[in-house]
């Protein structure tokens, strides 16, 4: 993965948080006080105070299905400066993982989150490899300091849905 | 109301064909997994529930978890009895059945039966315990059967590494004349941690068991949940109180084993205890059967004088054959037999102080109904008094005789 970023989001990118099936939304390894809402549901995850924590130790494993096929374009995860994440895998369409199978499979794409990335600037993930995407699995490996417990403020996924690319494409294109 | 997918571990080892758990260990231990898995598949209907067996040939699974109570409850006939408890595999393996559960909002929880000897580390147990903690999963105890060396303590450090949020529990349940559903009912095992469902899932329960009333205690959690909560509260801190006594009259008997004679005295007090703790019960029974008390008491009583020395002879004999044979067998005969002499001992102290003429006639004045002048309750006592004096000096000559035995 680029560690550049997009300066701003890219146009037809858009916030995916309403095409997540919460239903099937599940976090291992999260602290039951500080659960995964507070970093991924909307108005919970603007503020800072709330945050996701990890319980037993460092690691967090986030599962989270869509209503539909997306194009994931990136990921923004931030974290406070210290206990915020480091190594971040990325699966998609991988259900039922676990820890114990995490190193079974190669990760569609890893992140090594710096300071920056930290503060709220977003990383692209390899485009190509998230062009069909129906669930993703984020593997939180370890966190800056290597601290007992990792915090997470917020998590925003930007891509497309693959339908409505197409739809927009060809109206944009009427406009013209 | 918690939805839950629970997978149960039973212990079907060689230890369950013990009969200390009447009828025996392992269809005890049958009656308290069909009785959870009724109270969880009624607390939520979407709730599911998996039996695994994790002796014999292996670690094996019955039924990945199903809401289907049918389907549960007929895998658990024909269950073959053999080989040792596997703990670690089977947490693991019900790990990774709860792991591929249909519905993910199901929480995790995993029961486990324990029953025989833990053979591994406390370490080993530790790991595992952490594990499940990460994966999010719940895990029950039930520690039954076997009391040796370290079990309760290594059992005590896997939840300990699991528990989060007081959502793991463990229960002891010592050997004795409940059943072991029965005392399961009022645990947190049994009533999971939400307090809404709860009540419904004991009555229902208590009513599957057919319990005397229908209802835990009597009383119908429904119509007074305050009255409910407050008597299994109760019942649980007996029931603590009574493990802790357990506990360490186990303790008074190891010693015993080892040292000679001058931990007698240090015993005697701990006798006495007991006889008075039983002649209050008396005293309380006594009061419940006010018609024909006269006939009970009489009766009661001469059952208690019943001369523990004769039988003890008898069992002594036979018990000394038996030990030449076989070394084991030959240390639970001991350990036994340090028991049935406490018994005995225990006895002998109650007669002494049914001797004491006036504490016996200040119970009886005390209780309604009864009139200490009566010539029926006088003649009883002046007989009792002689009986338990032949019987003191029976029990004076036996203890020498035990000794050399041992």
């Amino acid at each position: 993965m680029s560690g550049e970023s997009a300066s701003a989001i890219q146009k037809g990118q858009v916030d995916l948080l309403d095409f997540i099936d919460w239903s099937g939304v599940e976090c291992l390894n999260q602290s039951s006080t500080h659960s995964l809402p507070n970093a991924l549901k909307q108005g919970y995850r603007e503020d800072d105070g709330l945050h996701l924590d990890s319980d037993a130790d460092e690691q967090l494993l986030l599962y989270i299905p869509f209503t539909q096929v997306i194009k994931l374009h990136s990921i923004l995860v931030k974290g406070p400066e210290e206990e915020g994440p480091k190594t971040v895998k990325l699966f998609s369409n991988k259900e039922h993982m676990g820890f114990s199978n995490v190193n079974d499979y190669p990760p569609s794409d890893m992140a090594v989150l710096t300071p920056d990335n930290l503060k709220g600037k977003p990383v692209l993930v390899k485009y190509v490899k998230f062009q069909n995407v129906r669930s993703l699995t984020i593997f939180i490996e370890d966190n800056q300091t290597g601290s007992e417990i990792t915090k997470v403020q917020k998590i925003m996924l930007y891509g497309s849905t693959v339908e409505t690319t197409d739809m927009k494409g060809l109206k944009k294109i009427e406009d013209h | 109301m918690v939805l839950e997918a629970t997978m149960i571990c039973i212990d079907n080892s060689e230890w369950m064909r013990n009969g200390d758990y009447s009828p025996s260990r392992f269809q005890a231990q049958a009656d308290a997994v069909n009785l959870i898995c009724g109270a969880k598949t009624q607390s939520n209907p979407e709730n599911t529930v998996g039996v695994l067996t994790m002796a014999g040939k292996g670690v094996r699974v019955l039924v990945t978890p199903t809401s289907d109570l049918g389907k549960i409850l007929a895998c658990m006939h024909g269950l073959e009895i053999g080989g040792d408890m596997n703990l670690a595999a089977g947490i693991q393996v019900a790990q990774l059945a709860l792991k591929h559960r249909q519905n993910k909002k199901q929480q995790q929880r995993i029961i486990v039966f324990a029953g025989s000897p833990v053979k591994h580390e406390k370490k080993v147990l530790e790991m595992i315990g952490r594990k499940l903690k990460k994966n999010s999963v719940a895990l029950d105890i039930v520690n039954f059967g076997e009391e040796d060396e370290g079990k309760t303590e290594k059992l005590e450090a896997l939840l300990a590494a699991v528990n989060n949020n007081d959502t793991s529990h463990i229960v002891h349940v010592p050997a004795g004349t409940n059943a072991l559903s029965d005392v399961l009912i009022s645990t947190p095992i049994f009533t999971g941690d939400g307090e809404g469902g709860s009540g419904f899932a004991a009555a229902a329960a208590a009513a599957a068991a057919g319990g005397v009333s229908g209802f835990e205690f009597g009383v119908d959690p429904n119509l007074d949940p305050e009255l409910a909560l407050a008597l299994r509260v109760s019942m649980e801190e007996e029931r603590a109180r009574q493990e802790a006594a357990a506990k360490k009259a186990a303790e008074e008997a190891s010693k015993q084993e080892k040292g000679g004679e001058q931990q007698a005295s240090s015993q005697d007090a701990t006798m006495t205890e007991r006889a008075s703790a039983s002649a209050s019960e008396a005293e309380t029974k006594t009061n419940d059967m006010m018609d024909d008390e006269n006939a009970l008491l009489q009766q009661a009583l001469a059952m208690s004088m019943d001369d523990p020395a004769i039988n003890q002879e008898a069992k002594d004999t036979d018990m000394s054959e038996a030990a030449s044979d076989d070394p084991e067998l030959a240390l639970a005969l001991q350990l036994s037999v340090a028991d049935s002499s406490k018994d005995s001992s225990s006895q002998s102290d109650m007669s002494k102080l049914l001797a004491d003429q006036s504490f016996v006639s200040s119970i009886l004045a005390s209780l309604p109904g009864v009139d200490p002048n009566d010539p029926s309750v006088k003649d009883l006592l002046a007989s009792m008094q002689n009986q338990s004096e032949s019987q003191q000096k029976n029990d004076d000559k036996k203890p020498p005789s035990e000794e050399e035995k041992k």
